[in-house]
């Protein structure tokens, strides 16, 4: 009776009051940032490719790609493919979350940068509104990872959000790109 | 070590993030950026997320210096001095897309932004706008292929603008681009595959308009160009 009393008070949603707290920072940071800040309309490009909103749409695509890279090996960890887990499947998640998250960094800088929170139609303010929580959500995951103690479903909720974040970002953007103007690089 | 991993990882894209603004800056300094502090501010809210909570001062900080900027929302048509060439110059939140275009095959596309009074626009191939917007008229120069235009515009309501349209007929890459004046005269350039040609007119109410058989709807601009 007693142990069942220590376990329970030990695993509680209370330490993810922090993460949370910080993870909503860093989305009205960028929100307020994207908004107060006069769009420049030019940011850093990256040679090789015809513009920086082709640079976008391929950085995206590849974080996006990385993101379903993601869900599998998520699901492999959390042994929905079967009990044997390959031990290469945490390293993979960790290294391919990792390259998504810098791949968007570059992409967010420019959105701000460039072009700041828009609303223009929906597909713009659908788009910056996910930006800001994408950044917030992956604060809030990569902060609560460490914590111990967390409720079971905290990974799981925290990573789908960030997963689906990220690909409405993607259809937002790079798919809208490819559908409207074109596959080009 | 495992522990910190995330940590690390929400560092360097930290740090990232920081060295791209940092170049940005360098890049756009002189170019009525007047917010580096703000920019500081920016990305030191997100650092100490990291490790220490930030004190609330600190994202207020961020915002103070460019919030007076009031974004501009304007619409400049006409004619550019000495004729023979007719530009347009859409502002939304203070994002300006401009075009300049003869009617026939000349035509450049730029963008940039409108505040303080002031225009700043880039196009493709070094094309450059610079100039000055107040009491209903944008006042400027144009850059582009080598040329060089001056133009005193004035403000334009709906339905006279500017209008874009981007389609793909038959695999060709469709851009066309339409000034609308207030006297209701129409000029515009289309170009398939980077082949400039006169523009039919379009339907000012709809934006319908016909390009090699094919139905387009030209849209007011508004804001960034889809394709830069």
């Amino acid at each position: 009776m007693s142990d069942e009393t220590t376990r329970r008070a030990r695993v509680s949603a209370a330490g993810l009051y922090v993460p949370l707290l910080l993870g909503a920072i860093v989305t009205v940071t960028l929100g307020v940032y994207g908004s107060v800040h006069t769009p420049t309309g030019i940011s850093v490009n990256v040679a090789g490719f015809s513009g920086p909103q082709t640079v976008k749409v391929w950085l995206a695509s590849g974080a996006a790609l990385l993101a379903l890279v993601q869900l599998v090996s998520a699901f492999a960890m959390w042994g929905k493919f079967g009990a044997n887990t390959p031990s290469w499947i945490g390293p993979l998640h960790r290294w391919s979350g990792r390259i998504a998250f810098l791949l968007t960094v570059p992409v967010a800088v420019h959105c701000l940068y460039a072009l700041g929170f828009a609303t223009y139609d929906t597909r713009t303010l659908a788009h910056s509104l996910l930006g800001c929580f994408f950044f917030g959500a992956f604060t809030v995951k990569m902060l609560s990872l460490p914590k111990r103690g967390l409720p079971g479903w905290t990974l799981p909720l925290l990573g789908g959000a960030v997963f689906t974040l990220l690909i409405g970002l993607w259809l937002t953007s790079s798919f809208w790109y490819f559908t409207t103007i074109g596959v080009r690089f | 070590m495992k522990r910190n991993g995330p940590l690390i990882t929400l560092l360097a894209g930290l740090a990232l993030a920081a060295v791209l603004i940092t170049v940005n800056l360098s890049l756009t300094k002189g170019g009525g950026e007047p917010d580096p502090a703000g920019l500081g501010a920016a990305v030191a809210s997100a650092a100490p997320a990291a490790s220490t909570p930030p004190s609330p001062t600190v994202a207020a900080s961020a915002a103070a210096p460019d919030a007076p900027a009031e974004k501009v929302n304007a619409t400049w048509a006409g004619t550019v001095d000495g004729g023979g060439a007719t530009i347009a110059i859409a502002v939304t939140d203070g994002v300006a897309v401009a075009y300049l275009c003869d009617g026939k095959k000349a035509e450049v596309w730029l963008q940039g932004t409108a505040a303080d009074g002031k225009l700043a626009l880039t196009g493709k191939k070094g094309a450059t706008l610079t100039g000055t917007f107040g009491g209903g008229k944008a006042t400027g120069t144009v850059t582009a292929n080598g040329r060089k235009w001056t133009f005193t515009v004035k403000a334009v309501a709906k339905p006279s603008g500017l209008y874009r349209a981007t389609a793909t007929v038959r695999n060709a890459k469709v851009v066309g681009g339409w000034i609308v004046l207030p006297d209701g005269s129409q000029v515009g350039v289309v170009t398939v595959d980077d082949v400039p040609q006169p523009a039919p007119a379009i339907d000012p109410a709809t934006g319908a308009v016909t390009v090699d058989g094919a139905a387009l709807t030209a849209a007011p601009v508004t804001g960034v160009l889809a394709e830069n």
